[in-house]
């Protein structure tokens, strides 16, 4: 019977789940528009050397395939290194700062699991051609009213500045084959065998202190109190002075009490370049946003350009939303005279209710019977 | 509200150890035992909750977020990689993984391994280690008594976990080489991390001072 399954991984989403997602699209396209985002469309599939240039090698994650001509084609895992070639080449004329959105499926060769699928829908924005914190806190602000306006509950934006880890570990006393470790021990998260390294290191004891206490570092301003290295250390405390910056324009847009400072994010270390975040709702396991400023892409592709911006995953938003929430009237409606009954069913639509139009000429008796909630039944008779 | 906290707990060898050191953190251990066949031990007043897994099912457990926080050795962790935090060394359960080979053997060189078979339960682990050090092997994937395999032939080496060594000595076999220890750990998924913070962070403060090891904020 494999005429009739799918590849794993991949999903049918039927009506009420397109509905939740759909209802989700139209609220936060809304949103992005008044802060005057634009929507822009990139290809499917992409050359594999774009993605290569703009994410790194991330290969094992993609779904590749080749064109007619031998170049290796790859379907694409995310959309923002589309989005900086794009600004580099068709936009390379358009001023900036740009604000661009896009909603767009995107696939991973990933195991799939409750809420990670293969193939899976992703909504986001970049703001291009800006660094500084209002154009950071324009985008964190954007990920919060996100949630917000979908009715997401209780949920918490996770904030860090990148630049206080990388600097602390690039400008230390540390070999280069003992930083690579302990990048790759914070990325694993494994923190116990990262105490265990940092403890056999001949390093400065309040430099180790400050690397093992970053991951774990979480909560208000007072969390950077506890750091006695960062004083010592020009980049790192320039870092921590631009994240309580952004923090306090977050005050000012007024959505800082969803954001917590949270040391311990520490996503895409080779990628990003300023601040990171990522977006939590407290009943799934999983990641709802995530985001950063990434100075190093656009450039990549041939033009210096700092960017900041953000993703989020449709389908795990439509997981925390309670799906019952209120919706239009819906109508059922019948009728003898075709014409009349037309004419009522788009009177009806005209005001945005939901109306399925009896095709099968049944009558009142036949309809009732048929009828089911949140249906209401109009026969003309 | 006050948010409750899922534990996955491992059965066998690590339980009575770990209900050990919930004690002294002053958790809730009343009728916890594994013997009763119960798989969920809930209590509400302190909004805690236990689950009896198999200890190589923990790890998924976390990972899928229907636990907060897991106790499982290293040895499992290891092997299956998955997305977790691992936030505190326990120190008990103490084991390592070794490559092990019948007594005629105890004199070759790991070199002189290279295209052999390798039986073991561990077949992730297993392939790393000899593949950092450049060689080849067949692995041969059991589920148990991997002792077994070399006296029947069925492979020339074994990797598998030893605490005392008393198994591997038994059956003729002699450690060749360590590959790595392991005790048990605190693991934690990674949104719970976040968050579960205020309920999570003292917890392993506790548990960091009775077995003094682990991170050290």
């Amino acid at each position: 019977m494999r005429n009739k399954i799918i590849p794993s991984g991949l999903r049918d989403l039927l009506p009420d789940q397109v509905k939740v997602m759909r209802e989700i699209e139209k609220k936060i396209t809304q949103l992005f528009k008044g802060y005057s985002f634009q929507e822009i469309i990139t290809p499917t599939f992409e050359y594999l050397d774009v993605i290569e240039t703009g994410a790194g090698n991330i290969r094992e994650e993609l779904f590749l395939f080749m064109d007619r001509e031998g170049g290796i084609l790859s379907l694409r895992p995310e959309v923002t290194v589309a989005i900086a070639r794009m600004v580099a080449t068709h936009l390379i004329d358009k001023d900036f700062p740009q604000r661009l959105f896009y909603i767009a499926n995107v696939f991973r060769h990933i195991q799939p699991q409750r809420a990670q699928h293969r193939e899976f829908w992703q909504m986001g924005v970049e703001l291009m051609g800006v660094s500084g914190v209002r154009a950071d806190a324009e985008i964190i602000t954007l990920a919060v009213e996100s949630l917000r306006t979908i009715g997401v509950q209780d949920f918490k934006i996770s904030l860090n500045q990148i630049g206080i880890f990388n600097s602390l570990l690039e400008d230390s006393s540390i070999e280069s084959e003992q930083k690579k470790l302990i990048r790759s021990l914070v990325e694993g998260k494994d923190l116990v065998e990262l105490g265990k390294l940092l403890e056999s290191l001949p390093i400065d004891d309040a430099l180790k202190e400050t690397i093992v206490k970053l991951p774990v570092l979480h909560g208000g301003l007072e969390i950077l109190r506890d750091l006695p290295y960062l004083e010592k250390h020009p980049q790192a405390s320039q870092a921590v002075e631009e994240l309580v910056n952004v923090y306090d324009a977050l005050q000012v847009t007024g959505v800082r009490e969803n954001v917590v400072l949270d040391l311990g994010v520490l996503r895409g270390l080779d990628y990003y370049t300023g601040i990171v975040f990522e977006g939590y709702a407290p009943d799934l396991g999983y990641g709802l946003l995530g985001g950063g400023r990434y100075d190093n892409l656009v450039g990549k592709f041939g033009r210096d350009c700092p960017a900041v911006g953000f993703a989020m995953g449709l389908d795990r938003l439509a997981m925390v939303l309670d799906s019952k929430e209120k919706s239009l009237p819906h109508y059922l409606v019948g009728g003898t005279d075709y014409e009349k009954v037309v004419e009522r069913c788009n009177e009806l639509r005209n005001k945005n209710y939901v109306v399925e139009m009896d095709v099968e000429n049944l009558t009142k008796a036949e309809l009732e019977q048929k009828l089911k909630a949140p249906y209401q039944l109009i026969y003309i008779d | 509200m006050q948010q409750k906290l899922t534990i996955a707990l491992s059965k066998g060898m690590l339980l009575k150890p770990t209900i050990k050191l919930f004690k002294e953190a002053g958790l809730p251990t009343k009728n916890l035992d594994e013997d009763t066949r119960t798989m969920v031990f809930d209590y509400e007043d302190q909004n805690i909750r236990y689950l009896m897994c198999r200890p190589t099912d923990v790890p998924i457990y976390v990972e899928q977020g229907a636990a907060d926080l897991g106790i499982v050795g290293k040895d499992v962790i290891v092997e299956q990689g998955k997305d977790i935090y691992e936030l505190a060394d326990l120190g008990f359960g103490y084991c390592r993984f070794v490559v092990a080979v019948p007594e005629v053997l105890k004199d070759e060189k790991l070199e002189n391994f290279n295209y052999k078979r390798v039986a073991t339960k561990f077949p992730i682990v297993t392939e790393g280690f000899f593949r950092s050090k450049g060689l080849q092997i067949e692995i041969i994937k059991l589920h148990g008594n991997i002792e077994l395999a070399p006296i029947m032939g069925l492979s020339d080496v074994i990797v598998d976990i030893v605490s005392t060594g008393r198994t591997l000595k038994e059956n003729n076999l002699v450690e060749l080489e360590q590959i790595m220890d392991s005790t048990t750990r605190l693991i934690c998924n990674r949104v719970s991390y976040k968050t579960k913070h205020n309920k999570i962070r003292p917890l392993i403060r506790k548990f960091e001072i009775i077995t003094k090891g682990g991170i050290t904020t």
